[in-house]
C-alpha cells in the first residue's frame, strides 16, 4: 500500500515536474516575444527621440529668429520714443506760439476796445462839430440877411446925406462931424444886434432848461405820491383798529378795521376829537374820563399806554352796544416833538370768553370732586372715631393712612377753587371789623400740631395797636395761612419761625414771617410767586406743596393794593427766609378782582 | 351725653341727594340720638319741612328738583319756617357763602363746607344751636 502510494506519489511529481516544464518553456516563449516588443519600442524610441531632437532644432532656429524680431522691436521702439519726443517738442513750440497770440490777441482786443472808444469819441466829437457847423451856418445866415438890410438902410442914408449935402450948403461944416456921428450910430447898431442875439440864445437855452426842471419836478412828484399812497394802503389795511391823531388829539387817519369795529365813517371822523369815538367804560360800566383815555396818556406821559385785559374796558358804540376792548396808545415823536398818538386796538371778547369757560371748568370741576371727597372724609372719620367698633392697631394706622391723604386732595382742591375765584373775578373783598391778633392766633392753632411735632421754636408777637380793624378776615386768613404754613413746611425739624404783625401806618397792616428753614433757591426766586411753581429744593422734601398758595396770596394782595416780598437767605444769615406782607386795611372796597 | 325721654328728643331733617353723604350724617345722628328725617330732594325736603316741622334742618344746595336756596326762601316764607335753624350743608365755594349771608343774613341759618367739616364738628355744631 505504501509503495503504491509511492509509486503514484513519484507519478505526480513527474508529471508535476513536466508540466514544471511546460510552463518555463511558455514562460520562456511569453519573455522572447517581451523582448522582442522592447527591441521594437527601444526602435521607436530612438526614432522619437530623433525627431525630438529636429523639433529642438526647429525650435533653437525660431528662438533666434525671435531674438532678431525683438531686436527690430526695440529699434522700432526707440525711433518711435525719439518720433515722440520730437512732437512733444514741437506741441511745446505750437503751445508757446499759441501763449504768444493769446496775449497778442487780448492785446488786439484792448486796443480794438479803445479803438471803439476813441471811434465814440470820435463821432460824438463829430456830431458836436456837426452841430456847431449848424449851428454857425444858421448864424452866417441870418448875419447875411441882416448885412442885406443894412446895406439898404445904409444906402437910404447916403441918399439922404446927398440931399443934405446939396440943399443944407450951410450945414456942409457941421455935415462931416455928422456923418461922424452917423457912423459911430451904425456901429453901436450893429453891436446892439450882436448883444440882441445873444440874449435871444441864452433866452432860448434858459427856455430849454426850464422845460426839463418842470419835466422832473412831475415826475419826482408823481413817485412821492405813489409811496405816499402805498403808505397809507399799508396802514388802512392793518387788521387791528388804528386810529392816528395830531398832537391836539384830532383824528387824522382812521383804518378800514376800525371803521368795522367801532362802526364809524372815516370821512365822518377825521377831523374830530378822538374822544368822540372812544367812549370806554370799565367793568361797571363807569365810563372813563378822558383824561385816562390811553389816548390822553400817550400824549400827557409820551409813553406807551396799554389798557390790556388786566382792567378790562368796553368801548361804547353810538347805538349803545359794547365790546371789550385791549388798547395800545403810541405817541408819536419826530424830531423830538410830539406831532400826534397812534392809537392800536383790537375787540377780545373771544379770549375772554375762553379765559372765563376756563375758569369755570376748574370751578365745577373742584365742585364735583368735593363731594365724593367728603363721603371719604365722614366714613373714615367715623371709623377712627370707633362709632360702628374699635378698630385695631394697624387697622386704625392705614385708615389714618386714608384720611391724611384724602385731607390733602381737599386742601388741593381748595387751592384750586380759589384760584379759580381770583381768576373768574368773583371774590369780593368784603371789610368787616376785625380783630387781627385773634384771626392770626386762630391760624397759628391750625399749624400747632405740625409746629409741636417738628419740634419747632415759635414765637409771635402782635403789636399793641393792631386791634380791632376794618379789614376782609377771609382774605386775610388765607394771606396769613399760606406764608405761615409754608414755614412750617419748609423748614426742617428743631427750626425757628417768627410770626410778626405790626402796623406801618394806620390804614397798613405789615406781616412779616422769618424762618431758618431750607430756602428758596436764588435762580428760582423770580418764580416763585408763578401758578404751579415749586421750587426744586423742596420737591424732594415734601410732596404735600400745590404750588398755588403764593400764587393765591400774589392775587389777594396785588387785588388789594398790598405788597408782597422776601429775601432767601435774609441778610447777614446763611439760610431761612423772610417774607414781607403790606396790606392797605380796607382793601380796596367792592373792589372785584380781575384776572392778571 | 345725657338721657332724652322721646317728647325731648331733638328732629332733625336733612336735605341731601347724595346717598352716602345722606347716609353718612344719618348714622351718626342716630347714634347721637337724633330722630332723623331724610329727603333725597329740594322738592321733598320742602314737603317734608313745612309738614313734619323738625327742630333742624340740614341743607344742601345743589340738588335736582329743587335748588337749596330755593328751599331756603320757601321754608323762611312759612310762619313755622321764619326760626327753625338751618345749616347749609354745600360743596360750593366760598362765593356762595356770600350771597347766602347777603340775601339771607340770619343767625338761624349757619353755612358749612362739607370737606372742610368733620362730622363730629357738625354734631357738634348741632347740639350747640340746640344748645345741649
Amino acid at each position: 500500500m505504501r509503495n503504491k502510494i509511492t509509486k503514484s506519489a513519484s507519478d505526480d511529481i513527474i508529471l508535476n515536474l513536466k508540466v514544471l516544464a511546460e510552463e518555463k518553456e511558455s514562460v520562456r516563449r511569453k519573455l522572447a516575444v517581451t523582448a522582442e516588443k522592447l527591441a521594437a519600442t527601444a526602435k521607436k524610441l530612438a526614432i522619437t527621440a530623433k525627431e525630438k531632437e529636429s523639433v529642438r532644432r526647429k525650435l533653437a532656429i525660431t528662438a533666434k529668429e525671435k531674438e532678431s524680431v525683438r531686436r527690430k522691436l526695440v529699434i522700432t521702439a526707440s525711433k518711435l520714443a525719439a518720433t515722440a519726443e520730437k512732437l512733444a517738442a514741437t506741441a511745446k513750440e505750437k503751445e508757446s506760439v499759441r501763449r504768444k497770440l493769446a496775449v497778442t490777441a487780448a492785446k488786439l482786443a484792448v486796443t480794438a476796445q479803445k479803438l471803439a472808444l476813441t471811434a465814440e469819441k470820435l463821432a460824438l466829437t463829430a456830431a458836436k462839430l456837426a452841430e456847431t457847423a449848424e449851428e454857425k451856418e444858421i448864424v452866417r445866415r441870418k448875419l447875411v440877411v441882416t448885412a442885406a438890410k443894412l446895406a439898404a438902410t445904409a444906402e437910404e442914408k447916403e441918399i439922404v446925406r446927398r440931399k443934405l449935402v446939396i440943399t443944407a450948403a450951410k450945414l456942409a461944416e457941421t455935415a462931416e462931424e455928422k456923418e461922424g456921428v452917423r457912423r459911430k450910430l451904425v456901429i453901436t447898431a450893429k453891436e446892439k444886434e450882436t448883444v440882441r442875439r445873444k440874449l435871444a440864445v441864452t433866452a432860448e437855452k434858459l427856455k430849454a432848461s426850464h422845460a426839463t426842471l418842470e419835466n422832473k419836478v412831475i415826475e419826482r412828484t408823481k413817485s412821492l405820491e405813489m409811496s405816499r399812497v402805498k403808505e397809507e394802503a399799508i396802514l388802512l389795511s392793518i387788521g387791528d383798529g388804528l386810529i392816528v391823531t395830531d398832537e391836539n388829539g384830532i383824528i387824522t387817519i382812521i383804518n378800514r378795521t376800525a371803521e368795522i369795529l367801532l362802526e364809524e365813517k372815516s370821512k365822518e371822523v377825521v377831523g374830530k376829537n378822538f374822544f368822540l369815538v372812544s367812549s370806554l367804560v370799565d367793568e361797571k360800566g363807569l365810563s372813563i374820563p378822558v383824561e385816562q383815555h390811553p389816548i390822553s396818556m400817550a400824549l400827557k406821559t409820551l409813553t406807551v399806554t396799554a389798557a390790556m385785559t388786566g382792567s378790562t374796558y368796553f368801548h361804547i358804540r353810538k347805538n349803545s352796544t359794547r365790546f371789550p376792548i385791549a388798547i395800545t396808545a403810541t405817541p408819536v415823536i419826530l424830531h423830538g416833538k410830539v406831532i400826534g398818538t397812534i392809537k392800536v386796538f383790537r375787540d377780545i371778547t373771544y379770549e375772554r370768553e375762553i379765559d372765563k369757560a376756563k375758569t369755570e371748568f376748574v370751578s365745577l370741576a373742584s365742585h364735583q370732586l368735593r363731594t365724593p371727597l367728603s363721603a371719604v372724609n365722614w366714613y373714615s372719620e367715623m371709623l377712627l372715631a370707633g362709632d360702628v367698633g374699635e378698630l385695631n392697631v394697624k387697622q386704625k394706622k392705614y385708615l389714618d393712612e386714608v384720611y391724611r391723604s384724602n385731607q390733602r386732595m381737599v386742601e388741593l382742591v381748595n387751592a384750586l377753587l380759589d384760584v379759580a375765584s381770583l381768576e373768574l373775578g368773583t371774590f369780593v373783598i368784603e371789610p368787616k371789623s376785625t380783630d387781627i391778633c385773634k384771626l392770626a392766633l386762630s391760624v397759628i392753632s391750625e399749624q400747632k400740631p405740625q409746629i409741636t411735632s417738628k419740634k419747632m421754636k415759635f414765637s409771635f408777637l402782635c403789636a399793641k395797636n393792631v386791634s380791632l380793624m376794618r379789614t376782609d378776615p377771609k382774605l386775610l386768613r388765607m394771606v396769613m395761612q399760606n406764608i405761615l404754613s409754608n414755614a412750617v413746611k419748609y423748614t426742617p425739624n428743631g427750626g425757628k419761625i417768627n410770626f410778626n404783625l405790626s402796623l406801618k401806618d394806620k390804614k397798613t397792616i405789615s406781616i412779616q414771617v422769618s424762618d431758618n428753614g431750607y430756602g428758596i433757591p436764588k435762580n428760582q426766586q423770580d418764580q416763585i410767586f408763578t401758578k404751579l411753581f415749586r421750587a426744586d429744593n423742596v420737591r424732594d422734601k415734601d410732596t404735600d406743596g400745590t404750588g398755588l398758595g403764593l400764587y393765591i396770596v400774589k392775587s389777594i394782595i396785588q387785588n388789594s393794593g398790598g405788597r408782597i416780598w422776601f429775601s432767601s437767605p435774609p441778610k447777614e444769615k446763611n439760610k431761612g427766609t423772610n417774607f414781607y406782607v403790606e396790606l392797605p386795611l380796607d382793601g380796596r372796597k367792592s373792589t372785584q378782582f380781575i384776572s392778571k | 351725653m345725657a338721657l332724652y325721654g322721646l317728647e325731648s328728643m331733638k328732629t332733625i331733617l336733612i336735605i341731601e341727594d347724595e346717598k352716602s353723604l345722606r347716609n353718612a350724617v344719618v348714622d351718626l345722628l342716630h347714634a347721637k340720638s337724633f330722630l332723623v328725617i331724610e329727603a333725597k330732594n329740594g322738592r321733598e325736603g320742602m314737603e317734608l319741612a313745612l309738614s313734619k316741622h323738625p327742630d333742624l334742618i340740614l341743607l344742601d344746595l345743589i340738588m335736582p328738583e329743587m335748588d337749596g336756596m330755593s328751599v331756603l326762601k320757601k321754608i323762611r316764607e312759612d310762619k313755622w319756617g321764619v326760626t327753625v335753624p338751618v345749616i347749609i350743608l354745600t360743596n360750593l365755594s366760598a362765593t356762595i357763602e356770600q350771597s347766602v349771608d347777603n340775601t339771607l343774613a340770619n343767625s338761624l341759618t349757619h353755612y358749612l363746607i362739607k370737606s372742610d367739616w368733620k362730622l363730629h364738628d357738625i354734631v357738634k355744631k348741632i347740639e350747640g344751636i340746640f344748645k345741649i
